[in-house]
């Protein structure tokens, strides 16, 4: 085993500010990330220090001192679900069984009739002690997040020609369906177990994506009788600070998020089943060929038989691969279609094609804004006509501008 | 989804115009259910209700169906997961719109060309390669094509993203086809098929309206090749002269029923309904580029006399 390395954690403040969950986490010095595996040690003098391990690459920076390396295999909790097929049992019913009604063409215009008049231009609600009032924006605050579909991949160029891989991410027609203020959120279920040891923060129902309201339950059409929308096939929650609440029925667009900003983008991994063990998890399996008998894409051992006698909790096995909530965090957005609604972002996104995706602005410390975003989300201008309808980052190179000569 | 209908008229268009070039052929192609009239505003939505008998005589724009192998690019990706109809959109926009500043001539697998690409390595800042066109591939903005010559001896390919922006320049120098769509064979062929002057001059062709196929059949090196010819039916290949039992294997190996898959070819094409939606919509704008440039050119000489 290689000797520890031991920091000086005096640069951090608060005992707060260090994470207690091992693993996954961004280096110290840079922002590489690295897997850093946080422990805290004894000494025989029973003073309690902390171990941090920074990436390869910082410690050489600092003063020549020893490595650690954990070899230590770190086994996640193999007993906690990661994916139901089922929603949690506080959601209402959502969809309906189709019923072979035998209605006439006549009814059947009526009720469309019927619908389109119910859900006609709806503006947000006003008179609420939710108007949009011009709250100010700080660098604490938290906006509302967006709903949109990520539609493919488009393959485009900087300034020096040096090719960037976009994913391309179709803001549908998202509204707010209702605002959750802060006490509220942190007495249900959720919220109580997001803000237990912290203030708690407002929750923005968000909605996108309307569709006939006969393919839902009444009770799940309920849930925009307040706001009188036409019921919506995806709903998102937001974290919001107050003074970044918007009203019911208020729509985002694309607009809402500026060229430059980092974006972090959550969604489900592409499903890929029930899977080996050399496609999940990465093992070498066994020669193709030399005499190998019926060895070529399994585990091979799973247990020492010495210490504890049984097969370790978490041993990487064969099994359902894929459809997990993952963050992309830190994506950079180099060009906003305001026509289309559309946003290209830099990078690749989790999800497969023509799946939904939530975006909103990152989290992490040193890409956050310095001066104030559209607060609290873009209002279009009234006359209905676009400013800029094709927005580019400063670095991209322009379809329409001439070629670039080094 | 496929209208037999509209299937049959769009092959018998190509059958008539496999070759031709544009204008000409639009009053020639027998599409006989619906009123074929050039309009300069091409109007998508007119062109999306195309009905057999159309009473009302829209205008309907439908490019010739020989664009399916001119600009083969502006096609999507056929694989159903992938397709979203406004991503394609948008990404025709970009293609138009890279198009109205360089211009990427129709080219075909056969044909010599030189590309002028910028280069900050080089003395001029700008490097270019003549070759000839063994590969292309990729939809939309990843569109690429391989260029292959013999310099000093040694055998070069480049590959070249079409609309990649650091590309100055691409002329066609000689417009032909070969028997096959893919010349990869050429890399196991005597050097002499695929040597190329890199001081070229563009030839000039006399008949403008078909692209001639080149017939020329290719001497192979002995063997060891690159891969095995003698499994994959190319025509552009002199007689391989290899033992029988090379042809036997080739035969067990080989898959006579997949001309038969219908299902098949439909996977890999992408509707024919599509594509004339597509490359009406492409067209006009493809014309009106043309149209600028000829100006351009025009006002050019005039400037020079």
């Amino acid at each position: 085993m290689i000797k520890a390395r031991k920091i000086d954690v005096s640069f951090l403040n608060k005992e707060s500010d260090f994470p207690m969950k091992p693993s996954g986490y961004m280096c110290v010095n840079s922002e590489r990330k690295v897997w850093l595996i946080i422990r805290k040690r004894k000494r025989e003098s029973k003073k309690n220090f902390w171990v941090v391990e920074t990436c390869v690459l910082c410690t050489s920076v600092d003063q020549p001192c020893e490595l650690f390396f954990n070899h230590e295999q770190v086994r996640t909790m193999s007993r906690v679900k990661r994916r139901t097929t089922h929603p949690p049992y506080w959601h209402v019913l959502k969809n309906n069984q189709r019923q072979d009604e035998k209605i006439s063409s006549d009814n059947l215009r009526f009720v469309r009739e019927v619908i389109q008049d119910k859900y006609k231009n709806k503006s947000p609600i006003k008179g609420s002690d939710l108007d949009i009032e011009k709250k100010e924006w700080d660098p604490k605050t938290k906006r509302s997040g967006v709903i949109a579909r990520n539609i493919g991949v488009q393959h485009m160029w900087e300034k020096d020609g040096k090719k960037v891989v976009c994913t391309v991410l179709h803001v549908l027609d998202n509204h707010v369906i209702r605002y959750v203020p802060p006490e509220e959120y942190a007495k249900s279920i959720i919220g109580a177990k997001v803000f237990r040891n912290r203030k708690p923060l407002g929750c923005l129902v968000v909605g996108a994506e309307a569709a006939n309201p006969d393919r839902f339950t009444r009770q799940y059409c309920s849930l925009f009788n307040e706001v009188g929308l036409l019921p919506k096939k995806r709903l998102a929650r937001f974290i919001v600070t107050p003074n970044a609440v918007l009203p019911p029925c208020t729509p985002l667009t694309a607009g809402h998020f500026v060229v430059g900003q980092a974006v972090d983008v959550y969604g489900k991994t592409i499903d890929y089943g029930f899977q080996g063990v050399v496609k999940r998890w990465g093992f070498k399996g066994g020669p193709a060929s030399h005499g190998a008998t019926k060895f070529h894409r399994r585990g091979g051992t799973i247990g020492t038989g010495r210490d504890k006698a049984r097969v370790w909790p978490g041993q990487k096995m064969p099994g359902h691969m894929g459809s997990e909530r993952r963050f992309c965090r830190g994506l950079k957005i180099v060009r906003i279609n305001m026509k289309y609604n559309v946003i290209y972002v830099k990078g690749t996104v989790p999800g497969p094609t023509n799946s939904i995706v939530q975006i909103f602005d990152t989290v992490l410390p040193r890409r956050k804004f310095t001066e104030a975003p559209p607060h609290p989300t873009y209002f279009p201008p009234e006359d209905g006509t676009l400013p800029q309808e094709d927005i580019w980052d400063s670095s991209l190179h322009v379809f329409g501008s001439p070629s670039i000569s080094v | 989804m496929l209208r037999r209908a509209v299937l049959q008229t769009f092959r018998q268009g190509l059958a008539q115009s496999f070759f031709k070039r544009n204008a000409v052929s639009l009053s020639e192609t027998t599409v006989t259910h619906q009123p074929i009239e050039t309009s300069n505003e091409a109007d998508e939505k007119s062109v999306s209700k195309q009905k057999p008998g159309d009473e009302s005589g829209n205008t309907v724009v439908v490019a010739p169906p020989e664009f399916r192998f001119m600009y083969p690019e502006f096609l999507p990706d056929p694989a159903m997961e992938r397709r979203n109809r406004l991503k394609e959109k948008l990404e025709r926009i970009d293609m138009l719109q890279r198009r109205s500043v360089v211009e990427i001539p129709e080219f075909y697998t056969g044909s010599v060309m030189a590309v002028t690409v910028a280069d900050a390595n080089s003395p001029n800042k700008f490097a270019r390669f003549v070759g000839i066109c063994i590969q292309r591939g990729g939809s939309g903005l990843r569109a690429w094509f391989i260029l292959r010559n013999v310099v000093d001896k040694q055998g070069v390919e480049i590959l070249y993203e079409m609309y990649c922006p650091l590309i100055q320049k691409i002329e066609v120098l000689r417009l032909e086809r070969r028997l096959d769509e893919s010349l990869l064979y050429l890399r196991d062929a005597l050097p002499e098929y695929s040597t190329f002057p890199l001081d070229m001059e563009p030839e000039r062709r006399l008949n403008n309206s078909v692209v001639p196929i080149n017939p020329l059949k290719v001497k192979l090196r002995p063997r060891p090749w690159l891969e095995r010819w003698e499994r994959q039916n190319l025509q552009g290949v002199e007689d391989l002269n290899l033992p029988q039992r090379f042809y036997d294997k080739a035969e067990k190996v080989a898959k006579p029923w997949e001309k038969y898959d219908l299902m098949l070819q439909y996977r890999k094409t992408i509707p024919a309904e599509e594509q004339e939606k597509i490359f009406a919509d492409v067209h006009s704008q493809l014309q009106q580029q043309e149209f600028k440039r000829k100006m351009r050119r025009r006002r050019g000489t005039d400037n020079e006399q």
